[in-house]
């Protein structure tokens, strides 16, 4: 049985290029004819490369995307890493393909299909207090973004997080400012998250979602608290004309488009 | 002393967790003090306070882990305000996790609408794939439960506040899957059938039959689509009409799905009607106002067979 890597032996310039692979493929599923959750997605992605890269193979760990809307995002790392062999950039979105729009619980590592927010917390969670009472070192390992922090069941959930002392939670806050209609803070602002998280009980890091080396040493658990990770990203990241740009959340580009934002990847 | 729904629940779930280790109970601050699972087996019970949502998505976790988590908190909030968590979990992903729902129809009688559920059948009938089961009385109680256990599949399990009834006698092995006929004519259709949907249903249908020996009783356990589907065929050999008894709306009925399964027969509801329960009283009492009861049921079936009420 494989078990969890350890930091020092993980090669963080693989993982660099394994993300920009997956950015790549994620340019690639917006210039379908039905375009995708681009800005989302690009910024998620190093997060979903970090997490596979410390808990890819544990059987007793799950790591759930919860702000499904990135599923771009979920395909790409899933097939960088190899767990799924099909390319999703092949059929994504077509008639026929289990590549849809919000990730598909049919696909391989896929075990919870996600896409209307805040469900896939709890089931993390459920799967954590699952480990807890098998006697496991599994974790519940969730990422959500920081719009989703409006829907009251992630809320529900770290209050149940709290109550049932279930320190084998992580959740990971992709806090990239947008949301669908415009800019997180214009819309509902989540004002004071570090202290939100922390009088829910969680310790909570702060690190630059981007930064692979402190994303795959931050997702580790606490001995008795659960623990949140607010990664400041940026929307659109890598691709300069949608980066930062609220506008960027949903695209479909034509594959000249495709092929000039793959080359100039930052 | 025969036990409520909700009672004979907590009971057999209890006995059945000392000999299953993978069975979890978790309640939603409406499973009451002194909880027998708690006591018995408090390293596998959970009450996640005031959260459907959470508490139906954390049990999808549960049972991917290879848990058998039963959920349970009143039916409106289970299968009314948690109602996306079951479609996605549940119907839509399959996981394998037991909604029992407490207050069923308007057995909550004077804590008011809040707390009927009318419409919980229908929404869950939409959903697919999930088991439907409305058990009359604690022994078809305890065997639902135990068949719940027992399957891999999502359950939806509708009981009703504390009303006791003596379940219809079923033969030890058999499953609640089958139907119960009573008043069967040995020779030839009965002029009419009635087919009954949970407990005060099906008391008032036994009533009905105990008065007019020709009209015979259905009684139906589980009313998922898959279910009703595997009944067609007996209840067409009982009659060729049909009133369906069900303590819910018109609307997503029992009635109205066999309506569909059953075009060239007549298919009848005698169901809670279009009017909000805005009143207290007992559950039979609310029931009454929403014209389900004994005596419109008797008038119902005149009308449906011609003749006077006095006929049966």
């Amino acid at each position: 049985m494989e078990q969890t890597i350890p930091v020092q032996s993980i090669d963080i310039p693989l993982l660099i290029e394994r993300a920009k692979e997956a950015r790549k493929l994620i340019i690639d599923m917006a210039s379908a004819p039905t375009g995708c959750h681009i800005g989302g997605s690009l910024s998620v992605i190093d997060l979903l490369v970090g997490a596979y890269a410390r808990y890819y193979g544990d059987p007793d760990t799950v790591i759930i995307l919860s702000k499904g809307h990135a599923a771009a995002a979920l395909y790409a790392t899933l097939h960088v890493y190899g767990i799924i062999p099909d390319n999703p950039t092949d059929s994504y979105g077509e008639e026929g393909s289990l590549f849809t729009g919000h990730p598909n619980h049919k696909l391989p590592g896929i075990p919870f299909a996600t896409g209307s927010l805040g469900h896939g917390i709890p089931y993390a969670a459920g799967w954590a207090l699952a480990q807890k009472m098998k006697g496991t070192k599994g974790l519940g390992i969730v990422i959500g973004g920081d719009g989703e922090l409006q829907e009251g069941l992630c809320w529900e959930t770290a209050q149940i997080v709290q109550a049932q002392s279930i320190t084998n939670f992580v959740y990971i806050v992709d806090c990239n400012g947008g949301q669908n209609d415009g800019y997180v803070e214009d819309i509902s602002p989540i004002r004071n998250l570090r202290q939100r998280f922390e009088a829910f009980g969680f310790v909570v890091k702060e690190i630059d979602g981007h930064q692979l080396e402190d994303i795959v040493a931050s997702i580790e658990p606490h001995p008795e608290r659960p623990v949140a990770i607010l990664a400041r990203t940026i929307k659109g990241k890598g691709v300069a004309a949608l980066e930062g740009n609220p506008e960027s959340h949903y695209a479909k580009i034509p594959k000249k488009l495709a092929y000039r934002w793959k080359v100039g990847l930052s | 002393m025969t036990k409520s729904g909700r009672d004979s629940y907590k009971d057999e779930l209890t006995s059945l967790a000392s000999h299953n280790e993978q069975i979890v109970c978790i309640e939603a601050d409406l499973g009451g003090k002194n909880h027998p699972f708690q006591q018995q087996h408090p390293d596998r019970f959970f009450n996640f306070g005031i959260a459907e949502l959470a508490g139906i998505d954390m049990a999808a976790g549960l049972a991917e882990a290879g848990y058998v988590p039963f959920f349970s908190t009143f039916a409106s909030f289970a299968a009314l305000r948690a109602s996306e968590s079951i479609k996605l979990t549940m119907g839509y992903m399959g996981k394998n996790v037991k909604v029992v729902a407490a207050y069923g129809g308007v057995s909550g009688g004077w804590f008011g609408t809040t707390h009927h559920a009318l419409e919980d059948i229908a929404v869950l009938q939409s959903f697919q794939n999930i088991r439907i089961a409305c058990p009359y009385g604690e022994r078809e109680t305890r065997r639902v439960i135990q068949e719940a256990a027992s399957s891999e599949e999502p359950y939806y399990i509708r009981l009703s506040r504390n009303d006791v009834f003596d379940s219809l006698l079923r033969e030890e092995e058999a499953s609640c899957r089958e139907m119960i006929v009573e008043g069967e004519h040995r020779n030839g259709l009965s002029r009419l059938c009635l087919v009954s949907v949970g407990e005060q249903a099906t008391e008032l249908c036994q009533r009905i039959i105990q008065e007019d020996d020709s009209i015979a009783h259905a009684h139906l356990c589980y009313i998922d689509i898959q279910s009703l589907k595997s009944y067609t065929e007996q209840l067409t050999a009982l009659s060729h009409r049909f009133l369906v008894v069900e303590e819910h709306r018109a609307t997503g009925s029992t009635a109205s799905y066999l309506a569909l399964l059953l075009p060239k027969y007549e298919i009848y509801s005698h169901d809670c009607g279009e009017q909000w329960p805005i009143y207290g009283g007992t559950h039979t009492e609310v029931l009454t106002f929403l014209g389900f009861g004994y005596e419109t049921l008797k008038q119902q079936i005149q009308d449906i067979l011609g003749g006077t009420a006095d006929d049966f």
